[in-house]
């Protein structure tokens, strides 16, 4: 229990909790303290002495950051001898400072600016000559200007507390103090971005930004993140109808104050001139631009003359389409009278979607003692709820995996087992069986023929001595056939060990295409809509090449004669060329309102941050006049808001799914396809920065040697079009392939 | 009665007219003030806030860093600026606009100025004879500079002391 003391700071009673320094009572009261090292989100580190404030009875000022309140504390910051402190400490810290501020990009939001305003002397008494500081280039995405840096080491505090990558320093003392990385191959953390965010100076900014505009001649616009299945908070600062830069925005119970790489410079991807501007018509095999009354007209047309029955219809749409982008899109469909629709178009087994619930909010992450992961590379797959988990590490909580490859997490792993994708099951099956024998239940029949290993044995009494356990599925599982019965295992496992749980397996908008019921229930699944005998179909953001599972069957499929394919894209892609009959383009993330549910399940809307690129409109209105021209009711919105009412007022149907326990035949060596997190979608895909990094140049088949003797594979050769690298991390049976390459040739 | 007296001699001794033509033959001998424009000109203040130009350093080098500040502060929002990092990694205009009916020639692009770069020449004749043709664009400015460059530069310097 908290006591609350009482202090004084300049003459104003605060209350504060002993042990809490002065500056966070000082902030909370709205107090200014001066401050350059102190960052809420970090470890006090109390080096750059901007917060020297004057504690009655001290014989000298103290910094605020360091000094902890304690009860009758008299406090001031701006009495004579504070404000000497604090100018002196300014003068020192400008010694050394470079005055460039004209060319600095920070410059207008620098906290050195706006502190050296107030506290700053106007004339320099510094005679000799200013640090030169030598710059390593960091990577693609953040620009170095180390003679600028005042040596707060929040960006060295952050790298080693939030990113868990130890990657800037300190080195030398005094003058030839530096910042550097360690390693010349740059940061390769999937969160480096926030560095930009913690600078208080212009050392570290943003390499796409760099030169571009000045930070007054943006406006910034409140939106959300749509990559990833948190919806990170985030402002669009917008100049002259273009997202110039995308940074962080406060929500304690979402994103905190970081956000991650994906999120911050996929703004570049909306950017990217390889969108489809105009509506394009295919006649007798050649493209011709049109009008949009001409575009809407032929695909209308097309439907109708195609899909005679509402059942030779179909639809699938991208993940990270919006709510009412995908309500209106299933109400199209069924109003047509089809129920062939499905979002899920990276799965081979489409049936797990609702087998697994996540019901853990992103804080109750935090509280947690123990993470089973499965199937996941959590830290790039889903990198804000990799970091609630790392903040649990942190506080002492022990993390297993079950992966087909021993990732690079930024914690420690207590306990790992390797398994290739047809072990899965066993796998899970084994640790179920343990955990039911420990806790002895009644054991279901299924697992009777179950063999207990000693490693599965491990991971249940880790999770059966956690008290707030969490299990989580990853990415992984989508490739796999019998990827109902791994969501259903997990569950399972879930329930034995009382473990709460996250189902991360499908990311982006995914929650609202569950919302919304956007699957079928008698229908036809995305695997079937893309191998049987439908003759019309309306793909929504998809680019079949990247985005299905078995592509090159897709494009086949989609090729037919017969088939009559209109497509709403924002980007333009030469294999969706191939197969569609008209092409109408729709307007990108930032540029259309829409609304984000993620995995708490908190839907958040926003509006366009800037207008739709060249004759694009945004998807929602597109679907309606479809909607419009083909007769179909209920499509009286005149605002997305109106749609976004309608979709979240209605309860989502729930269909049980029934999982076979019995193990489906699988082959002897399988494949886990994943793309690098930014290969992710479409947008990001286009961002060029992001694809500079390490992260994003990542394209390796990894396989064990083992393996790779089976399928007569050497170091360098080429596995589906990815270079094969033979290490010991993967499990037996399987390849790992990691990759920013499309699936053109298909995985099974 | 006297006074009557002496209104007669002064208008028979046309002493008004007298008055009059001695400032006549006065200003007959003295030198003219009327100034021949545009042949002759007026000295001009080096303060003087005329058509404006951008400046290049004595070796070639342009001066502007495009740091928008002229455009920031420009009360008329005359100003529209564009920029780049060059190849060299400068960061450099790619574009630098000034609408000449906007601009009220108020100095404050001078002033915010860091570089010198943006300044008011002594130019206070010039036309346009296109409606487009107020706007003037980085190559015209930059050409003004280069053509005034001396006049400028004596300018600043005749003002320096007391700045």
């Amino acid at each position: 229990m908290m006591v609350d003391i009482e202090i004084e700071i300049d003459g104003k009673v605060v209350h504060g909790y002993p042990g809490e320094s002065l500056i966070s009572i000082a902030d909370r009261e709205g107090i200014d303290i001066p401050r350059f090292c102190y960052h809420k989100k970090l470890s006090v580190a109390a080096n750059c002495r901007m917060c020297l404030v004057d504690i009655e009875g001290n014989p000298t000022p103290q910094p605020a950051c360091s000094t902890l309140s304690s009860a009758g504390m008299k406090v001031h910051t701006n009495n004579e001898k504070a404000k000497t402190a604090q100018k002196a400490v300014m003068e020192f810290l400008l010694i050394n400072h470079p005055l460039d501020c004209p060319i600095c990009d920070q410059g207008g939001e620098c906290e050195l600016q706006d502190v050296a305003m107030e506290y700053g002397s106007d004339i320099s008494r510094f005679t000799e000559g200013k640090r030169i500081v030598d710059d390593k280039g960091i990577g693609a995405l953040i620009q170095t200007d180390m003679t600028r840096c005042i040596h707060c080491t929040r960006c060295v505090r952050f790298g080693a507390e939030v990113a868990g990558i130890v990657e800037m320093g300190a080195t030398g003392r005094g003058e030839d103090l530096k910042i550097e990385p360690f390693l010349s191959e740059g940061i390769q953390s999937e969160l480096s971005g926030n560095m930009i965010d913690v600078c208080p100076v212009g050392a570290l900014t943003s390499k796409p930004f760099r030169y571009d505009v000045r930070s007054w001649q943006m406006n910034s616009i409140q939106t959300i993140a749509r990559h990833d299945l948190v919806g990170s908070n985030i402002f669009t600062q917008t100049h002259k109808n273009k997202v110039k830069r995308v940074v962080a925005r406060d929500n304690e119970s979402i994103n905190e104050t970081w956000i991650s790489d994906r999120d911050r410079f996929s703004y570049q991807g909306v950017n990217n001139e390889n969108r489809v501007l105009i509506p394009k018509i295919k006649i007798e095999g050649e493209w011709q631009d049109t009008s949009w009354d001409d575009a809407l007209d032929f695909a209308t047309n097309g439907i109708k003359k195609h899909a005679k029955e509402g059942s030779q219809f179909g639809t699938l749409a991208s993940k990270n389409a919006t709510l009412e982008e995908l309500y209106l899109l299933q109400k199209f469909t069924r109003g047509l009278g089809s129920d062939n629709l499905d979002y899920r178009l990276d799965a081979s087994n489409p049936n797990n979607a609702k087998v697994l619930e996540s019901n853990i909010s992103l804080t109750e992450l935090e509280t947690i003692d123990h993470a089973l992961i499965v199937n996941s590379y959590l830290r790039l797959e889903q990198p804000m709820i990799n970091h609630r988990i790392r903040k649990a590490t942190l506080n002492g909580a022990s993390v297993s995996t079950i992966n087909a490859k021993a990732f690079d997490f930024n914690y420690r792993i207590s306990h790992s087992v390797l398994t290739s994708p047809q072990n899965t099951v066993a796998t899970l099956s084994g640790v179920l069986k343990a955990l039911h024998d420990k806790s002895s239940k009644t054991l279901p029949d299924y697992l009777n023929s179950v063999t207990v290993h000693e490693t599965h044995t491990d991971i249940a009494n880790v999770l059966l001595n956690a008290k707030n356990p969490v299990v989580v599925l990853g990415e992984h599982m989508n490739g796999n056939t019998c990827s109902d019965q791994v969501a259903k295992l997990v569950s399972e496992i879930a329930k034995a060990s009382d473990a709460k749980t996250i189902n991360a397996s499908l990311t982006g908008n995914t929650h609202s295409a569950e919302r919304v019921n956007f699957r079928p229930d008698n229908g036809k699944n995305a695997l079937q809509i893309l191998s049987s005998d439908l003759t019309a179909f309306a793909l929504f953001d998809v680019y079949p090449n990247f985005d299905c599972i078995d592509s090159k069957n897709a494009i086949e499929h989609l090729s037919r004669d017969d088939a009559f394919v209109v497509v709403m894209n924002s980007f333009d892609d030469e294999s969706v060329s191939s197969f569609a009959n008209v092409i109408l383009p729709i307007a990108s993330f930032y540029e259309t309102s829409g609304t984000h549910i993620n995995v708490d399940n908190i839907a958040q809307s926003y509006s366009a941050s800037v207008k739709s690129a060249g004759e694009s409109k945004p998807g929602w209105k597109v679907i309606k006049v479809l909607a419009d021209l083909l007769n179909l009711q209920g499509f009286d919105f005149t605002d997305s808001s109106q749609i976004a009412d309608e979709a979240l007022s209605l309860t989502p149907r729930i269909s049980e799914i029934e999982v076979p326990t019995s193990n489906s035949k699988m082959p002897n060596i399988t494949t886990v396809w994943q793309y690098t997190p930014y290969a992710s979608d479409v947008v990001v895909r286009h961002a060029s920065s992001l694809q500079q990094t390490q992260i994003g140049q990542m394209s390796e088949a990894s396989v064990c040697k083992a393996t790779a003797k089976l399928l007569k594979l050497s170091e360098g050769d080429l596995y589906k079009g990815v270079p094969v690298n033979i290490n010991e991390s993967v499990a037996e049976g399987c390849v790992f392939v990691h990759t920013n390459l499309p699936r053109q040739l298909g995985v099974v | 009665m006297i006074n009557k007296i002496k209104k007669f001699f002064k208008d028979f001794g046309l002493s008004e007219i007298r008055a009059g033509m001695k400032i006549t033959g006065k200003q007959l001998t003295s030198d003219k003030i009327t100034v021949q424009f545009p042949e002759e000109r007026t000295p001009i203040s080096p303060r003087f806030r005329g058509l404006l130009a951008l400046r290049r350093y004595p070796n070639g080098e342009e001066r502007c860093i495009a740091c928008k500040l002229c455009e920031a502060v420009c009360p008329a929002n005359a100003i529209t600026i564009e920029s780049e990092m060059r190849d060299d990694g400068t960061r450099r205009t790619t574009q630098y606009d000034i609408d000449l009916f906007k601009c009220i020639f108020c100095g404050f692009c001078e002033e915010a100025c860091p570089v010198d770069a943006i300044v008011g020449t002594h130019i206070f004749d010039y036309a346009f004879e296109t409606r487009e043709g107020s706007i003037i664009d980085k190559e015209g400015l930059m050409e003004i500079g280069d053509k005034h460059e001396k006049a400028i530069s004596k300018a600043r310097q005749e003002d320096s002391k007391y700045r």
